[in-house]
Protein backbone atom coordinates (compact mmCIF):
# COMPACT_ATOMS: atom_id res chain seq x y z
CA UNK A 1 0.00 0.00 0.00
CA UNK A 2 1.25 3.47 -0.84
CA UNK A 3 2.53 4.99 2.36
CA UNK A 4 0.87 8.25 1.41
CA UNK A 5 -2.50 6.59 1.25
CA UNK A 6 -4.69 7.81 4.01
CA UNK A 7 -5.54 5.38 6.71
CA UNK A 8 -7.14 5.35 10.06
CA UNK A 9 -5.24 4.60 13.19
CA UNK A 10 -7.20 4.46 16.35
CA UNK A 11 -5.21 7.27 17.81
CA UNK A 12 -6.38 9.60 15.01
CA UNK A 13 -9.45 11.76 15.28
CA UNK A 14 -12.17 9.86 13.49
CA UNK A 15 -13.70 12.87 11.80
CA UNK A 16 -10.46 13.66 10.07
CA UNK A 17 -10.00 10.11 8.95
CA UNK A 18 -13.53 9.45 7.78
CA UNK A 19 -13.43 12.38 5.39
CA UNK A 20 -10.71 10.55 3.51
CA UNK A 21 -12.36 7.18 3.10
CA UNK A 22 -13.69 7.60 -0.43
CA UNK A 23 -16.76 5.42 -0.97
CA UNK A 24 -17.50 5.16 2.72
CA UNK A 25 -17.37 8.91 3.14
CA UNK A 26 -19.55 9.47 0.09
CA UNK A 27 -22.12 7.02 1.40
CA UNK A 28 -22.05 8.73 4.75
CA UNK A 29 -22.60 12.12 3.16
CA UNK A 30 -25.57 10.81 1.18
CA UNK A 31 -27.17 9.60 4.38
CA UNK A 32 -26.57 12.87 6.15
CA UNK A 33 -24.23 11.21 8.62
CA UNK A 34 -20.51 11.49 8.92
CA UNK A 35 -20.25 7.71 9.13
CA UNK A 36 -21.41 5.19 6.53
CA UNK A 37 -24.15 2.92 7.76
CA UNK A 38 -24.64 -0.81 7.48
CA UNK A 39 -27.42 -2.76 5.79
CA UNK A 40 -27.86 -5.93 7.82
CA UNK A 41 -29.40 -8.55 5.54
CA UNK A 42 -29.91 -11.19 8.23
CA UNK A 43 -31.90 -10.41 11.32
CA UNK A 44 -35.02 -12.00 12.76
CA UNK A 45 -37.77 -10.68 14.97
CA UNK A 46 -40.04 -12.19 17.63
CA UNK A 47 -39.17 -15.18 19.77
CA UNK A 48 -36.54 -17.81 19.15
CA UNK A 49 -38.41 -20.98 20.06
CA UNK A 50 -35.89 -22.31 22.58
CA UNK A 51 -34.56 -19.35 24.55
CA UNK A 52 -35.60 -15.86 25.57
CA UNK A 53 -33.11 -13.85 23.53
CA UNK A 54 -31.66 -10.70 25.00
CA UNK A 55 -33.00 -8.53 22.17
CA UNK A 56 -36.24 -10.39 21.55
CA UNK A 57 -38.22 -7.16 21.93
CA UNK A 58 -38.22 -5.51 18.52
CA UNK A 59 -37.93 -1.99 19.88
CA UNK A 60 -34.88 -2.98 21.90
CA UNK A 61 -33.42 -4.69 18.84
CA UNK A 62 -33.95 -1.60 16.69
CA UNK A 63 -32.24 0.60 19.28
CA UNK A 64 -29.36 -1.86 19.47
CA UNK A 65 -28.93 -2.04 15.70
CA UNK A 66 -29.00 1.72 15.36
CA UNK A 67 -26.42 2.06 18.11
CA UNK A 68 -24.10 0.08 15.87
CA UNK A 69 -24.86 2.16 12.76
CA UNK A 70 -27.18 -0.27 11.09
CA UNK A 71 -29.36 1.80 8.78
CA UNK A 72 -31.55 -1.02 7.50
CA UNK A 73 -32.30 -4.55 8.63
CA UNK A 74 -33.77 -7.28 6.45
CA UNK A 75 -35.97 -9.10 8.91
CA UNK A 76 -37.31 -12.59 8.97
CA UNK A 77 -39.66 -13.98 11.58
CA UNK A 78 -38.47 -16.78 13.88
CA UNK A 79 -42.04 -18.08 13.88
CA UNK A 80 -41.56 -19.21 10.28
CA UNK A 81 -39.33 -22.07 11.47
CA UNK A 82 -42.12 -24.11 12.98
CA UNK A 83 -45.48 -22.46 12.20
CA UNK A 84 -48.10 -23.89 9.88
CA UNK A 85 -50.04 -20.64 9.40
CA UNK A 86 -47.29 -19.02 7.37
CA UNK A 87 -49.55 -16.23 6.18
CA UNK A 88 -50.16 -15.26 9.80
CA UNK A 89 -46.41 -15.31 10.40
CA UNK A 90 -45.88 -13.01 7.43
CA UNK A 91 -48.68 -10.62 8.37
CA UNK A 92 -47.29 -10.23 11.90
CA UNK A 93 -43.82 -9.66 10.49
CA UNK A 94 -45.04 -6.97 8.10
CA UNK A 95 -46.96 -5.19 10.86
CA UNK A 96 -44.02 -5.35 13.25
CA UNK A 97 -41.69 -3.88 10.66
CA UNK A 98 -44.13 -1.04 9.90
CA UNK A 99 -44.54 -0.36 13.62
CA UNK A 100 -40.86 0.30 14.07
CA UNK A 101 -40.38 2.75 11.26
CA UNK A 102 -40.84 2.40 7.53
CA UNK A 103 -37.61 1.76 5.72
CA UNK A 104 -35.61 0.53 8.68
CA UNK A 105 -36.88 -3.01 9.14
CA UNK A 106 -37.55 -4.58 5.74
CA UNK A 107 -39.77 -7.66 6.08
CA UNK A 108 -38.73 -10.89 4.42
CA UNK A 109 -41.67 -13.23 4.80
CA UNK A 110 -41.51 -16.95 4.24
CA UNK A 111 -43.14 -19.78 2.38
CA UNK A 112 -42.98 -23.42 3.38
CA UNK A 113 -42.75 -25.69 0.37
CA UNK A 114 -43.99 -28.61 2.44
CA UNK A 115 -47.29 -26.88 3.21
CA UNK A 116 -50.08 -26.79 0.61
CA UNK A 117 -50.72 -23.69 -1.51
CA UNK A 118 -47.49 -21.97 -0.57
CA UNK A 119 -47.82 -20.09 -3.86
CA UNK A 120 -50.60 -17.99 -2.32
CA UNK A 121 -48.34 -17.10 0.62
CA UNK A 122 -45.74 -15.94 -1.87
CA UNK A 123 -48.29 -13.82 -3.73
CA UNK A 124 -49.38 -12.16 -0.50
CA UNK A 125 -45.77 -11.46 0.51
CA UNK A 126 -45.34 -9.59 -2.74
CA UNK A 127 -48.71 -8.04 -3.44
CA UNK A 128 -50.22 -7.53 0.01
CA UNK A 129 -47.18 -6.94 2.19
CA UNK A 130 -44.99 -5.47 -0.57
CA UNK A 131 -41.97 -7.39 0.59
CA UNK A 132 -38.82 -7.28 -1.55
CA UNK A 133 -38.07 -10.92 -0.92
CA UNK A 134 -38.73 -14.04 1.09
CA UNK A 135 -36.65 -16.24 3.35
CA UNK A 136 -36.88 -20.03 3.50
CA UNK A 137 -35.49 -22.21 6.30
CA UNK A 138 -34.91 -25.70 4.83
CA UNK A 139 -34.61 -28.34 7.51
CA UNK A 140 -36.59 -26.52 10.16
CA UNK A 141 -39.22 -26.21 7.45
CA UNK A 142 -39.54 -29.87 6.45
CA UNK A 143 -38.06 -29.82 2.97
CA UNK A 144 -34.61 -29.83 1.42
CA UNK A 145 -33.39 -27.88 -1.58
CA UNK A 146 -34.10 -30.82 -3.87
CA UNK A 147 -37.81 -30.42 -3.15
CA UNK A 148 -39.83 -30.59 -6.38
CA UNK A 149 -41.22 -27.13 -5.63
CA UNK A 150 -37.81 -25.41 -5.64
CA UNK A 151 -37.79 -24.82 -9.38
CA UNK A 152 -41.25 -23.32 -9.24
CA UNK A 153 -40.26 -21.13 -6.28
CA UNK A 154 -37.22 -19.81 -8.14
CA UNK A 155 -39.37 -19.17 -11.21
CA UNK A 156 -42.02 -17.31 -9.25
CA UNK A 157 -39.61 -15.17 -7.24
CA UNK A 158 -37.76 -14.25 -10.43
CA UNK A 159 -40.95 -13.32 -12.28
CA UNK A 160 -41.90 -11.06 -9.38
CA UNK A 161 -38.41 -9.62 -8.96
CA UNK A 162 -38.18 -10.98 -5.43
CA UNK A 163 -35.01 -11.90 -3.56
CA UNK A 164 -34.93 -15.49 -2.34
CA UNK A 165 -32.96 -15.84 0.90
CA UNK A 166 -32.03 -19.45 1.63
CA UNK A 167 -31.07 -20.08 5.25
CA UNK A 168 -28.43 -22.76 5.75
CA UNK A 169 -28.73 -23.01 9.51
CA UNK A 170 -29.86 -21.22 12.61
CA UNK A 171 -27.59 -22.71 15.26
CA UNK A 172 -24.80 -25.20 15.81
CA UNK A 173 -26.36 -28.67 15.35
CA UNK A 174 -24.33 -29.93 18.29
CA UNK A 175 -26.42 -27.85 20.68
CA UNK A 176 -29.86 -28.37 19.21
CA UNK A 177 -32.63 -28.96 21.68
CA UNK A 178 -32.94 -32.76 21.71
CA UNK A 179 -36.36 -32.66 20.05
CA UNK A 180 -34.83 -30.91 17.02
CA UNK A 181 -32.98 -33.10 14.58
CA UNK A 182 -32.35 -31.02 11.49
CA UNK A 183 -29.83 -32.38 9.06
CA UNK A 184 -27.41 -30.24 7.04
CA UNK A 185 -28.89 -28.35 4.12
CA UNK A 186 -27.45 -29.63 0.85
CA UNK A 187 -26.32 -26.78 -1.36
CA UNK A 188 -25.85 -28.61 -4.65
CA UNK A 189 -29.56 -28.98 -5.57
CA UNK A 190 -29.94 -25.20 -5.38
CA UNK A 191 -27.04 -24.71 -7.77
CA UNK A 192 -28.61 -27.25 -10.10
CA UNK A 193 -32.01 -25.57 -9.93
CA UNK A 194 -30.50 -22.25 -10.98
CA UNK A 195 -29.68 -23.65 -14.42
CA UNK A 196 -33.27 -23.18 -15.50
CA UNK A 197 -33.67 -19.79 -13.77
CA UNK A 198 -30.26 -18.21 -14.19
CA UNK A 199 -31.35 -14.66 -13.40
CA UNK A 200 -32.90 -15.52 -10.05
CA UNK A 201 -31.89 -13.30 -7.15
CA UNK A 202 -30.68 -15.72 -4.50
CA UNK A 203 -28.88 -14.99 -1.24
CA UNK A 204 -27.27 -17.65 0.94
CA UNK A 205 -27.96 -16.83 4.58
CA UNK A 206 -25.85 -18.06 7.51
CA UNK A 207 -23.80 -20.04 5.01
CA UNK A 208 -20.51 -21.42 6.31
CA UNK A 209 -18.82 -21.66 2.93
CA UNK A 210 -16.53 -24.46 3.99
CA UNK A 211 -16.57 -27.73 2.13
CA UNK A 212 -18.47 -26.36 -0.84
CA UNK A 213 -15.87 -24.55 -2.90
CA UNK A 214 -16.88 -25.98 -6.26
CA UNK A 215 -20.58 -25.52 -5.63
CA UNK A 216 -20.04 -21.96 -4.47
CA UNK A 217 -17.94 -21.17 -7.51
CA UNK A 218 -20.72 -22.48 -9.76
CA UNK A 219 -23.31 -20.57 -7.77
CA UNK A 220 -21.36 -17.35 -8.20
CA UNK A 221 -21.30 -17.78 -11.97
CA UNK A 222 -24.92 -16.66 -12.01
CA UNK A 223 -25.41 -12.90 -12.12
CA UNK A 224 -27.63 -12.31 -9.09
CA UNK A 225 -26.24 -14.62 -6.44
CA UNK A 226 -25.01 -13.46 -3.06
CA UNK A 227 -24.04 -14.59 0.43
CA UNK A 228 -23.73 -12.88 3.79
CA UNK A 229 -21.00 -13.08 6.40
CA UNK A 230 -22.68 -14.12 9.67
CA UNK A 231 -21.49 -17.75 9.50
CA UNK A 232 -17.97 -17.16 8.17
CA UNK A 233 -15.42 -18.25 10.75
CA UNK A 234 -11.70 -18.07 11.36
CA UNK A 235 -9.39 -15.12 11.63
CA UNK A 236 -9.61 -12.89 8.59
CA UNK A 237 -12.51 -14.89 7.18
CA UNK A 238 -13.84 -12.19 4.88
CA UNK A 239 -10.43 -11.34 3.47
CA UNK A 240 -9.69 -15.04 2.99
CA UNK A 241 -12.95 -15.44 1.08
CA UNK A 242 -11.88 -12.56 -1.13
CA UNK A 243 -8.46 -14.13 -1.55
CA UNK A 244 -6.68 -11.05 -0.23
CA UNK A 245 -4.98 -12.80 2.69
CA UNK A 246 -3.60 -16.30 3.10
CA UNK A 247 -4.55 -18.61 5.93
CA UNK A 248 -6.95 -21.43 6.48
CA UNK A 249 -8.52 -22.71 3.28
CA UNK A 250 -11.61 -20.78 2.32
CA UNK A 251 -14.27 -20.89 -0.33
CA UNK A 252 -14.01 -17.87 -2.59
CA UNK A 253 -16.61 -15.31 -3.51
CA UNK A 254 -16.20 -12.08 -5.44
CA UNK A 255 -16.45 -8.81 -3.57
CA UNK A 256 -19.61 -7.70 -5.33
CA UNK A 257 -21.52 -10.73 -3.99
CA UNK A 258 -20.76 -10.45 -0.29
CA UNK A 259 -23.33 -8.84 1.99
CA UNK A 260 -23.30 -7.89 5.62
CA UNK A 261 -25.40 -10.18 7.82
CA UNK A 262 -25.30 -10.50 11.58
CA UNK A 263 -27.85 -13.20 12.50
CA UNK A 264 -28.98 -10.88 15.29
CA UNK A 265 -30.55 -11.14 17.75
CA UNK A 266 -29.45 -14.78 18.04
CA UNK A 267 -25.82 -13.73 17.48
CA UNK A 268 -24.52 -10.48 18.93
CA UNK A 269 -24.47 -7.78 16.25
CA UNK A 270 -20.95 -7.00 17.47
CA UNK A 271 -19.48 -10.19 16.00
CA UNK A 272 -20.31 -9.39 12.39
CA UNK A 273 -19.06 -5.80 12.62
CA UNK A 274 -15.87 -7.01 14.27
CA UNK A 275 -15.33 -9.33 11.30
CA UNK A 276 -15.21 -6.25 9.09
CA UNK A 277 -12.58 -4.78 11.40
CA UNK A 278 -10.61 -7.99 11.87
CA UNK A 279 -10.18 -8.62 8.15
CA UNK A 280 -7.77 -6.23 6.45
CA UNK A 281 -10.26 -4.58 4.10
CA UNK A 282 -9.85 -1.36 2.21
CA UNK A 283 -12.52 1.32 1.99
CA UNK A 284 -14.12 0.21 -1.31
CA UNK A 285 -14.34 -3.35 -0.03
CA UNK A 286 -15.93 -2.23 3.22
CA UNK A 287 -18.43 -0.06 1.42
CA UNK A 288 -19.47 -2.86 -0.90
CA UNK A 289 -20.07 -5.28 1.96
CA UNK A 290 -21.60 -2.82 4.40
CA UNK A 291 -24.22 -1.47 2.02
CA UNK A 292 -23.29 -1.14 -1.66
CA UNK A 293 -24.00 -4.72 -2.67
CA UNK A 294 -27.24 -4.85 -0.71
CA UNK A 295 -28.49 -1.67 -2.36
CA UNK A 296 -27.75 -3.18 -5.76
CA UNK A 297 -29.54 -6.40 -4.87
CA UNK A 298 -32.62 -4.44 -3.85
CA UNK A 299 -32.84 -2.63 -7.18
CA UNK A 300 -35.57 -3.87 -9.53
CA UNK A 301 -34.28 -6.39 -12.06
CA UNK B 1 -2.03 -3.42 4.81
CA UNK B 2 -0.31 -3.40 8.16
CA UNK B 3 -2.02 -4.82 11.22
CA UNK B 4 -2.82 -1.44 12.74
CA UNK B 5 -4.34 0.05 9.61
CA UNK B 6 -8.12 0.39 9.61
CA UNK B 7 -10.50 1.97 7.14
CA UNK B 8 -13.38 2.25 9.55
CA UNK B 9 -13.26 3.56 13.06
CA UNK B 10 -14.69 0.93 15.44
CA UNK B 11 -15.86 3.67 17.79
CA UNK B 12 -18.21 4.95 15.08
CA UNK B 13 -19.88 1.52 15.13
CA UNK B 14 -20.26 1.24 18.88
CA UNK B 15 -17.19 -0.93 19.32
CA UNK B 16 -13.84 -0.53 21.08
CA UNK B 17 -10.96 0.88 19.11
CA UNK B 18 -7.75 -1.10 18.96
CA UNK B 19 -6.32 1.10 21.71
CA UNK B 20 -9.30 0.25 23.88
CA UNK B 21 -8.92 -3.47 23.16
CA UNK B 22 -5.27 -3.21 24.20
CA UNK B 23 -6.38 -1.46 27.37
CA UNK B 24 -8.61 -4.44 28.22
CA UNK B 25 -5.38 -6.50 28.48
CA UNK B 26 -6.74 -9.48 26.57
CA UNK B 27 -5.26 -12.85 27.40
CA UNK B 28 -6.32 -15.52 24.95
CA UNK B 29 -6.86 -18.60 27.04
CA UNK B 30 -7.44 -20.83 24.01
CA UNK B 31 -5.00 -20.44 21.15
CA UNK B 32 -4.57 -23.05 18.43
CA UNK B 33 -1.79 -21.29 16.55
CA UNK B 34 0.30 -24.46 16.43
CA UNK B 35 -2.54 -26.82 15.49
CA UNK B 36 -1.77 -27.29 11.81
CA UNK B 37 0.27 -29.34 9.40
CA UNK B 38 2.50 -26.29 9.09
CA UNK B 39 2.36 -24.99 12.69
CA UNK B 40 5.21 -22.49 12.51
CA UNK B 41 3.91 -20.86 9.36
CA UNK B 42 0.41 -20.71 10.78
CA UNK B 43 1.61 -19.20 14.04
CA UNK B 44 3.61 -16.48 12.32
CA UNK B 45 0.77 -15.66 9.95
CA UNK B 46 -1.77 -15.46 12.74
CA UNK B 47 0.32 -12.88 14.56
CA UNK B 48 -1.12 -10.32 12.14
CA UNK B 49 -4.53 -10.84 13.75
CA UNK B 50 -3.13 -11.02 17.28
CA UNK B 51 -1.63 -7.60 16.67
CA UNK B 52 -4.66 -6.23 14.85
CA UNK B 53 -7.14 -7.20 17.57
CA UNK B 54 -4.93 -6.14 20.46
CA UNK B 55 -4.37 -9.50 22.16
CA UNK B 56 -1.75 -9.14 24.90
CA UNK B 57 -0.88 -12.81 25.50
CA UNK B 58 -1.93 -16.09 23.92
CA UNK B 59 -1.91 -19.46 25.68
CA UNK B 60 -1.17 -22.14 23.10
CA UNK B 61 -3.10 -25.34 23.74
CA UNK B 62 -0.59 -27.72 22.22
CA UNK B 63 2.97 -27.34 23.42
CA UNK B 64 4.82 -30.66 23.55
CA UNK B 65 3.18 -33.09 21.18
CA UNK B 66 -0.23 -32.61 19.66
CA UNK B 67 -3.77 -32.96 20.97
CA UNK B 68 -4.16 -36.24 19.08
CA UNK B 69 -0.72 -37.62 20.00
CA UNK B 70 0.26 -35.92 23.25
CA UNK B 71 3.05 -38.37 24.12
CA UNK B 72 4.66 -38.89 20.71
CA UNK B 73 7.73 -36.83 19.83
CA UNK B 74 6.61 -34.01 17.59
CA UNK B 75 8.90 -32.81 14.83
CA UNK B 76 8.08 -29.16 15.57
CA UNK B 77 8.66 -29.25 19.34
CA UNK B 78 12.11 -27.69 19.08
CA UNK B 79 10.96 -24.84 16.88
CA UNK B 80 7.93 -24.22 19.06
CA UNK B 81 10.16 -24.04 22.14
CA UNK B 82 12.31 -21.45 20.40
CA UNK B 83 9.24 -19.40 19.58
CA UNK B 84 8.03 -19.66 23.19
CA UNK B 85 11.34 -18.18 24.29
CA UNK B 86 11.45 -15.56 21.53
CA UNK B 87 7.85 -14.44 22.16
CA UNK B 88 7.77 -14.97 25.92
CA UNK B 89 6.35 -11.51 26.41
CA UNK B 90 3.16 -12.50 24.55
CA UNK B 91 3.01 -16.30 24.31
CA UNK B 92 2.68 -19.13 26.82
CA UNK B 93 1.69 -22.75 26.50
CA UNK B 94 -0.19 -25.62 28.03
CA UNK B 95 0.87 -29.15 27.43
CA UNK B 96 -1.70 -31.77 26.42
CA UNK B 97 -2.03 -35.02 28.33
CA UNK B 98 -4.35 -38.05 28.17
CA UNK B 99 -5.90 -39.41 31.40
CA UNK B 100 -6.11 -42.79 29.73
CA UNK B 101 -2.39 -42.89 30.53
CA UNK B 102 -1.93 -41.30 33.97
CA UNK B 103 1.74 -42.25 34.46
CA UNK B 104 2.74 -40.88 31.07
CA UNK B 105 0.63 -37.80 31.75
CA UNK B 106 2.40 -37.11 35.03
CA UNK B 107 5.78 -37.63 33.41
CA UNK B 108 4.83 -35.16 30.73
CA UNK B 109 3.74 -32.59 33.31
CA UNK B 110 7.08 -32.99 35.07
CA UNK B 111 8.93 -32.45 31.82
CA UNK B 112 6.92 -29.63 30.29
CA UNK B 113 5.67 -27.77 33.36
CA UNK B 114 7.90 -28.42 36.38
CA UNK B 115 11.05 -28.56 34.25
CA UNK B 116 9.79 -26.85 31.11
CA UNK B 117 8.13 -23.69 29.91
CA UNK B 118 4.44 -24.61 30.13
CA UNK B 119 2.03 -22.92 32.53
CA UNK B 120 -0.95 -25.27 32.42
CA UNK B 121 -2.32 -28.71 31.64
CA UNK B 122 -4.59 -29.30 28.68
CA UNK B 123 -7.13 -32.13 28.53
CA UNK B 124 -8.11 -32.76 24.91
CA UNK B 125 -11.29 -34.62 24.08
CA UNK B 126 -9.54 -37.08 21.84
CA UNK B 127 -7.95 -39.56 24.24
CA UNK B 128 -7.19 -43.06 23.04
CA UNK B 129 -9.15 -44.78 25.81
CA UNK B 130 -12.70 -44.05 26.91
CA UNK B 131 -11.50 -42.10 29.94
CA UNK B 132 -13.01 -38.73 30.72
CA UNK B 133 -11.88 -36.29 33.38
CA UNK B 134 -14.12 -37.74 36.07
CA UNK B 135 -12.42 -41.17 35.99
CA UNK B 136 -10.18 -42.14 38.97
CA UNK B 137 -7.22 -42.17 36.56
CA UNK B 138 -7.23 -38.41 36.86
CA UNK B 139 -6.43 -38.31 40.55
CA UNK B 140 -2.63 -38.60 40.30
CA UNK B 141 -2.65 -35.96 37.58
CA UNK B 142 -4.69 -33.59 39.74
CA UNK B 143 -2.52 -34.28 42.80
CA UNK B 144 0.49 -33.25 40.76
CA UNK B 145 -1.35 -30.17 39.49
CA UNK B 146 -2.10 -29.24 43.11
CA UNK B 147 1.54 -29.70 44.08
CA UNK B 148 2.67 -27.45 41.23
CA UNK B 149 -0.19 -25.01 41.84
CA UNK B 150 -1.02 -25.12 38.17
CA UNK B 151 -4.44 -24.89 36.54
CA UNK B 152 -6.06 -27.55 34.36
CA UNK B 153 -7.91 -26.77 31.14
CA UNK B 154 -10.48 -29.41 30.18
CA UNK B 155 -12.09 -29.56 26.75
CA UNK B 156 -15.79 -30.23 27.29
CA UNK B 157 -18.79 -30.61 25.04
CA UNK B 158 -22.40 -31.64 25.31
CA UNK B 159 -23.05 -32.78 21.75
CA UNK B 160 -26.65 -33.75 21.39
CA UNK B 161 -27.30 -37.28 20.19
CA UNK B 162 -27.54 -40.91 21.22
CA UNK B 163 -30.56 -42.93 22.25
CA UNK B 164 -32.41 -41.40 23.91
CA UNK B 165 -31.30 -38.20 22.19
CA UNK B 166 -29.74 -36.02 24.89
CA UNK B 167 -26.99 -33.41 25.33
CA UNK B 168 -23.68 -35.27 25.58
CA UNK B 169 -25.06 -38.34 23.85
CA UNK B 170 -22.91 -37.74 20.80
CA UNK B 171 -19.66 -37.00 22.64
CA UNK B 172 -16.54 -38.94 21.77
CA UNK B 173 -15.81 -41.74 24.27
CA UNK B 174 -13.07 -39.73 26.00
CA UNK B 175 -14.71 -36.33 25.60
CA UNK B 176 -15.61 -34.86 28.98
CA UNK B 177 -18.82 -33.03 29.80
CA UNK B 178 -19.22 -30.19 32.30
CA UNK B 179 -20.79 -32.80 34.56
CA UNK B 180 -17.50 -34.72 34.46
CA UNK B 181 -15.68 -31.53 35.39
CA UNK B 182 -18.04 -31.04 38.32
CA UNK B 183 -17.20 -34.51 39.65
CA UNK B 184 -13.50 -33.84 39.37
CA UNK B 185 -13.87 -30.41 40.98
CA UNK B 186 -15.58 -31.97 43.95
CA UNK B 187 -12.61 -34.26 44.52
CA UNK B 188 -10.03 -31.50 44.02
CA UNK B 189 -11.54 -28.26 45.29
CA UNK B 190 -8.13 -26.59 45.53
CA UNK B 191 -7.17 -26.99 41.88
CA UNK B 192 -8.34 -24.34 39.42
CA UNK B 193 -10.17 -26.05 36.56
CA UNK B 194 -11.25 -24.38 33.35
CA UNK B 195 -14.34 -25.92 31.80
CA UNK B 196 -13.54 -25.45 28.12
CA UNK B 197 -16.17 -24.28 25.63
CA UNK B 198 -18.75 -24.23 28.47
CA UNK B 199 -19.60 -27.66 27.15
CA UNK B 200 -20.85 -25.93 24.01
CA UNK B 201 -24.32 -25.84 25.50
CA UNK B 202 -23.69 -22.99 27.92
CA UNK B 203 -27.13 -23.01 29.48
CA UNK B 204 -26.57 -26.54 30.71
CA UNK B 205 -22.80 -26.32 31.18
CA UNK B 206 -23.02 -23.39 33.55
CA UNK B 207 -25.63 -25.19 35.64
CA UNK B 208 -23.42 -28.28 35.87
CA UNK B 209 -20.40 -26.53 37.35
CA UNK B 210 -22.29 -23.87 39.31
CA UNK B 211 -21.70 -25.28 42.82
CA UNK B 212 -17.96 -25.71 42.38
CA UNK B 213 -16.12 -22.46 43.01
CA UNK B 214 -12.82 -23.79 41.67
CA UNK B 215 -14.28 -24.19 38.18
CA UNK B 216 -13.96 -21.33 35.71
CA UNK B 217 -15.91 -21.23 32.45
CA UNK B 218 -14.47 -20.49 29.03
CA UNK B 219 -16.71 -19.66 26.08
CA UNK B 220 -14.45 -20.11 23.09
CA UNK B 221 -14.96 -22.46 20.19
CA UNK B 222 -18.71 -22.35 20.18
CA UNK B 223 -21.07 -20.02 18.37
CA UNK B 224 -21.57 -16.53 19.79
CA UNK B 225 -24.95 -16.32 21.46
CA UNK B 226 -26.25 -12.99 22.58
CA UNK B 227 -26.81 -13.04 26.33
CA UNK B 228 -24.51 -15.96 27.11
CA UNK B 229 -21.95 -14.00 29.13
CA UNK B 230 -24.55 -12.17 31.19
CA UNK B 231 -26.22 -15.49 31.98
CA UNK B 232 -22.92 -16.93 33.18
CA UNK B 233 -22.21 -13.87 35.31
CA UNK B 234 -25.63 -14.18 36.93
CA UNK B 235 -25.11 -17.84 37.74
CA UNK B 236 -21.37 -18.02 38.47
CA UNK B 237 -20.16 -14.51 39.14
CA UNK B 238 -17.79 -12.56 36.95
CA UNK B 239 -14.69 -13.93 38.69
CA UNK B 240 -15.29 -17.37 37.17
CA UNK B 241 -15.15 -16.49 33.47
CA UNK B 242 -12.14 -16.54 31.18
CA UNK B 243 -11.88 -15.56 27.53
CA UNK B 244 -10.54 -17.60 24.67
CA UNK B 245 -10.01 -16.68 21.04
CA UNK B 246 -9.77 -20.20 19.58
CA UNK B 247 -7.90 -18.77 16.64
CA UNK B 248 -7.14 -19.18 13.94
CA UNK B 249 -10.01 -21.59 13.34
CA UNK B 250 -12.44 -19.22 15.05
CA UNK B 251 -12.47 -15.48 14.57
CA UNK B 252 -11.29 -13.19 17.33
CA UNK B 253 -14.29 -11.18 16.15
CA UNK B 254 -16.62 -14.00 17.14
CA UNK B 255 -15.11 -14.42 20.57
CA UNK B 256 -14.73 -10.73 21.40
CA UNK B 257 -18.33 -10.17 20.39
CA UNK B 258 -19.55 -12.53 23.11
CA UNK B 259 -18.14 -10.30 25.83
CA UNK B 260 -18.87 -6.99 24.14
CA UNK B 261 -22.50 -8.05 23.83
CA UNK B 262 -22.76 -8.05 27.62
CA UNK B 263 -23.84 -4.85 29.36
CA UNK B 264 -21.17 -4.92 32.04
CA UNK B 265 -18.59 -2.56 33.47
CA UNK B 266 -15.12 -2.10 32.02
CA UNK B 267 -13.71 -3.62 35.20
CA UNK B 268 -15.78 -6.76 34.70
CA UNK B 269 -14.79 -6.99 31.04
CA UNK B 270 -11.16 -6.78 32.08
CA UNK B 271 -11.64 -9.67 34.49
CA UNK B 272 -13.12 -11.84 31.73
CA UNK B 273 -10.67 -10.77 29.04
CA UNK B 274 -7.63 -11.55 31.17
CA UNK B 275 -7.72 -10.66 34.85
CA UNK B 276 -9.22 -13.94 36.00
CA UNK B 277 -6.77 -15.99 33.98
CA UNK B 278 -3.84 -13.98 35.30
CA UNK B 279 -5.12 -14.63 38.83
CA UNK B 280 -5.05 -18.41 38.47
CA UNK B 281 -1.75 -18.31 36.57
CA UNK B 282 0.07 -15.99 38.96
CA UNK B 283 1.73 -18.73 40.96
CA UNK B 284 3.13 -20.69 38.04
CA UNK B 285 4.39 -17.54 36.32
CA UNK B 286 6.08 -16.53 39.56
CA UNK B 287 7.76 -19.94 39.79
CA UNK B 288 9.07 -19.52 36.27
CA UNK B 289 10.45 -16.12 37.09
CA UNK B 290 8.08 -14.29 34.80
CA UNK B 291 6.57 -11.13 36.19
CA UNK B 292 3.03 -10.39 35.12
CA UNK B 293 0.89 -7.44 36.05
CA UNK B 294 -2.34 -8.71 37.67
Amino acid sequence: MNSRRHFFKTSFASTAAVSLFGPLAQAAERSGSRVAGIIDTNINVFDWPFRALKFRDTQALVVKLKKHRVIQGWAGNFEALLAKDINGVNARLAAECRKHGRGFLIPFGSVNLAWPDWEEDLRRCHEVHEMPGIRIYPGYQPFDLDHPGMGRLLQMTTERGLILQVVFGMEDPRVYHPIINVGPVRFRPLVAALKSVPNAKVQLVHFAGSGSNEDLAQFMEYPNTFLEISRLEGNGAIARMLGSVAGLPSARAPLDRILFGSHAPYFPIETAILKLIESPLEAPQLHAIMQGNARRLLLPA
Amino acid sequence: MNAREFFINPADYGLPTRDELVAYRIWDNHFHGFAAKNPIEQYERNNFFVERMGVERSIAQEVGGTLEEPFAPYQYDVEILKILERDKDRLSGRTPIDPGFPDESCAKIEKWIRNGPCIGIKYPGTGKKAVTCSHPNNDPILRLAAELDVHVYIHTWLKVGGTPRLPGGDNLPSESTPMDVAKLAQRFPNVALICGHTGGDWELGVRAVRPHKNVLMEFSGSDPHSGMVEYAIRELGVDRLVWGGHGPSRSYATELGKVLDADISKADRMKIFGGNLRRICASIFRKKGITIEP
